[in-house]
């Protein structure tokens, strides 16, 4: 056995000799401590090579720094939407833009340190869940400015002056506008008169908005509607990644007469896309993006998506910063319904009109959509 | 450097040598292949293997803050890597050390907020206390299914993960939950100051707390009498039924040690790390375990190394983002290449050492040699 063992050895050190240039000499140097270090090979002198970027410190460069939530940065959602308000400043602004991916949100912070030292002027970070992290770090570098996507800031509203920042902005949209266009449009176009809504967790106060916004809506063009929501039972970590639950849920409330199905929740939400393109004359409308981007199979239901303009509102923020003009506290960001694309023919003009008319309505508050989170 | 020590070693204490060669080589030798491997798939990916890995370097000892967050990824996983190791060593293999170090991180977080008063010498051990208790208690379980009922530990342990990951979920989102206005999101209170466990300068104290438990272990395997019964078991549970050791027990127990310092690994991520349980922040570090206890085969002092390495890979993983726009899947794959090679080394020598003694020896036995 013991012969053996030393074979093996032999075999391995003899792969590792030939591999490992570096080491040189024979077989028997290779021995080492078990405390070997993944990358000993490598000549100390490479470390500043990959230090280039000094001229983030200058006055003159804008420099753009994008920190993602536990996620991709090719998500087709949130973290994609905000990085290409950053890659937009890139072109327009001239701006030199880089991205951290997230791999375990207790890097949250020195990912975003990392940003932070490199004298980065911008730092966006995308989710509600860096919210903490981000005006921790908003305090303790008061000459970056912050944006936080989907990150409501309270202090705004408390009379507590000490904590007030001048260097963060919360990126925020009403969803409950997006929803409410989102409910006219599955108002005007249901035939049978019931509506369903497959909502991600009702812990996430956007959605609620979505949902409170969506039945809205619908009641506004026609107050018979009948409303099938239902929100995702499970806890933060299934809620918008259970697109079979989305799915059978949304069977559901066809089988229960409903034709036009929101599906808001992530994974959850787009599960019930798809189920419901495989069911003849049934509408689909989906959120956050414009999903017909970035769910295909939905295609044959998928007449529009309620969407919150990411891009654009980091876009503006970023150049605000560049103006010196930053707006501290929440800033609220675009909301709207995405293009019906190939369904366009099915959404009469007389529909289209009235969605015109409510869009104006909201935006000069003439409609409300009765969604008040404090009550 | 290295020729003088192999001279010596011919000379005169060849054996210790050769002894050390043996548990060294295999483990070096994966993780040189598997940072090989990854220089090789970072080359076609199109960006500079040396930068990359310069960048891994700089963001986990580049300075004293890097090298802080390379012992604060390393402690949960010597506590995690403790536990399979130590199971191992019975012939159990306890893939339950992440609901195991669940449990201990949520009960940690329970004594930690809501406890009131206690001066911090009292609070912090109390809830490391609790939080290891936690552990214990839900490493016994499977211990004692596979004893009674003759449940393979490796399947109970898989589901009572997903026991765990569900129950501490639910008492995040509810009994337990942080009822801050504004919080939405699912997550316990913080933990009093007094529970916290503090850093000294960059260094985590539960880092210290680690390497003790690394020893302690040591001493309990190789120094006491219940030790060699858990590695008798390991080797031949039937010859130590036959040699009078109570194997039942045995099994029992050291799952019930395993749990524990898996929970304590929890605990401490709790009261050094997070301030607070949040479910999806201790995900993979109970699994990670795996890696690491193969990597250090199965020896206490070999963990401890083998948790440095994964954990400044995982320090380091951003700074090679960042310095080489290196996508952060890549520390992953060279954690799963490294993995592969010592286990499949170890998978060889099963097969040759049963072809060669033409007896039988159950895999988990086999890996803890």
């Amino acid at each position: 056995m013991l012969v053996k063992r030393s074979y093996l050895m032999i075999i391995l050190l003899l792969v590792l000799g030939m591999a490992l240039v570096a080491c040189g000499g024979d077989a028997p140097a290779a021995e080492e401590p078990a405390a070997e270090e993944p990358a000993a090979e490598e000549p100390m002198a490479e470390e500043p090579a990959a230090e280039a970027d000094g001229d983030c410190a200058s006055e003159e460069v804008l420099c753009v720094g994008l920190v993602t939530d536990v996620g991709e940065i090719d998500d087709k959602s949130f973290n994609q939407s905000a990085w290409e308000g950053a890659k937009r400043a890139e072109a327009e602004l001239g701006a030199k833009v880089d991205f951290i991916e997230t791999k375990d949100a207790k890097d949250y912070a020195a990912n975003i340190a990392l940003f932070a030292e490199n004298d980065y002027d911008v730092i966006v970070t995308v989710g509600f869940a860096m919210g903490e992290a981000t005006a921790i770090a908003a305090g303790e570098y008061p000459d970056i400015d912050f944006i936080g996507v989907d990150q409501f800031q309270a202090w705004m509203f408390d009379d507590d002056t000490a904590n007030d920042f001048t260097n963060l902005a919360g990126l925020i949209f009403p969803e409950d506008k997006s929803g409410f266009m989102a409910g006219a449009l599955a108002g005007m176009l249901s035939e049978t008169g019931t509506i369903a809504a497959v909502l991600g967790t009702d812990l996430v106060p956007p959605v609620v908005a979505f949902k409170e916004g969506y039945e809205a809506g619908a009641a506004y063009v026609n107050p018979d509607i009948n409303f099938i929501s239902t929100y995702h039972p499970g806890g933060m970590d299934v809620a918008f990644v259970d697109p079979e639950w989305g799915a059978s849920t949304a069977k559901q409330a066809i089988d229960q007469g409903a034709d036009v199905v929101f599906g808001a929740g992530g994974k959850t939400g787009n599960g019930a896309l798809i189920e419901v393109a495989s069911n003849e004359g049934v509408f689909c409308i989906g959120v956050d993006t414009d999903q017909w981007e970035t769910v295909p199979e939905a295609h044959p239901c998928l007449v529009s998506s309620a969407m919150k303009l990411i891009t654009p509102g980091v876009f503006d923020l970023i150049k605000a910063s560049q103006d010196g003009a930053f707006p501290a506290g929440n800033f609220l960001g675009e909301v709207g319904l995405a293009p019906f694309h190939d369904l366009d023919s099915q959404v009469s003009d007389e529909i289209k009109a009235k969605l015109e008319e409510i869009d104006a309505g909201l935006r000069d508050g003439s409609i409300e959509t009765g969604y008040n989170p404090g009550g | 450097m290295s020729d003088q020590t192999v001279e010596e070693g011919n000379g005169r204490s060849s054996g210790w040598l050769q002894r050390i060669w043996n548990t060294t080589s295999v483990p070096v030798g994966a993780v040189l292949l598997a940072a090989l491997i990854g220089a090789a798939i970072l080359a076609i990916s199109g960006a500079n293997p040396l930068d990359a890995y310069a960048a891994l370097i700089k963001g986990s000892f580049g300075d004293s803050a890097a090298f802080g967050r390379t012992l604060e990824k390393a402690t949960p996983l010597v506590f995690s890597g403790l536990a399979v190791a130590f199971a191992f060593k019975a012939g159990l293999f306890n893939i339950g050390a992440q609901g195991q170090l669940l449990v201990g991180a949520i009960v940690a977080a329970y004594v930690g907020f809501s406890i009131e008063g206690l001066p911090a010498i009292i609070h912090a051990p109390l809830a490391l206390i609790a939080g290891a208790a936690a552990g214990a208690l839900y490493g016994a379980f499977p211990g004692a299914l596979k004893t009674y009922t003759g449940a393979n530990e490796v399947i109970t342990t898989i589901m009572l993960n997903y026991v765990a990951i569900n129950l501490t979920d639910f008492l995040a989102d509810g009994p337990w939950k942080d009822l801050t206005p504004g919080n939405v999101v699912a997550r316990t209170p913080k933990i009093m100051d007094s529970a916290a466990i503090p850093f000294i300068g960059d260094i985590p104290v539960g880092f210290l707390i680690a390497i003790l438990m690394a020893v302690v272990t040591w001493w309990l395997l190789w120094k006491t009498t219940i030790g060699f019964e858990i590695r008798t078991v390991g080797l031949n549970p039937h010859g130590a039924q036959y040699a009078g050791i109570k194997v039942a027990f045995t099994v029992i127990l050291t799952m019930t040690l395993s749990g524990l310092l898996a929970g304590m690994g929890g605990a401490i991520e709790t009261q050094g790390i997070v301030g607070r349980f949040q479910p999806g922040f201790n995900a993979n570090l109970g699994f990670d375990g795996i890696t690491v206890a193969l990597l250090g085969k199965t020896h206490p002092f070999g963990v401890i190394p083998a948790a440095l390495l994964i954990g400044a890979m995982k320090a380091g993983s951003s700074q090679m983002q960042f310095s080489a726009d290196v996508a952060k899947e890549i520390t992953d794959v060279i954690m799963a290449f490294i993995l592969f090679f010592v286990a499949a080394d170890m998978i060889i020598r099963w097969i040759l050492r049963s072809r060669a003694e033409g007896e039988k020896i159950t895999l988990s036995s086999g890996w803890g040699s």
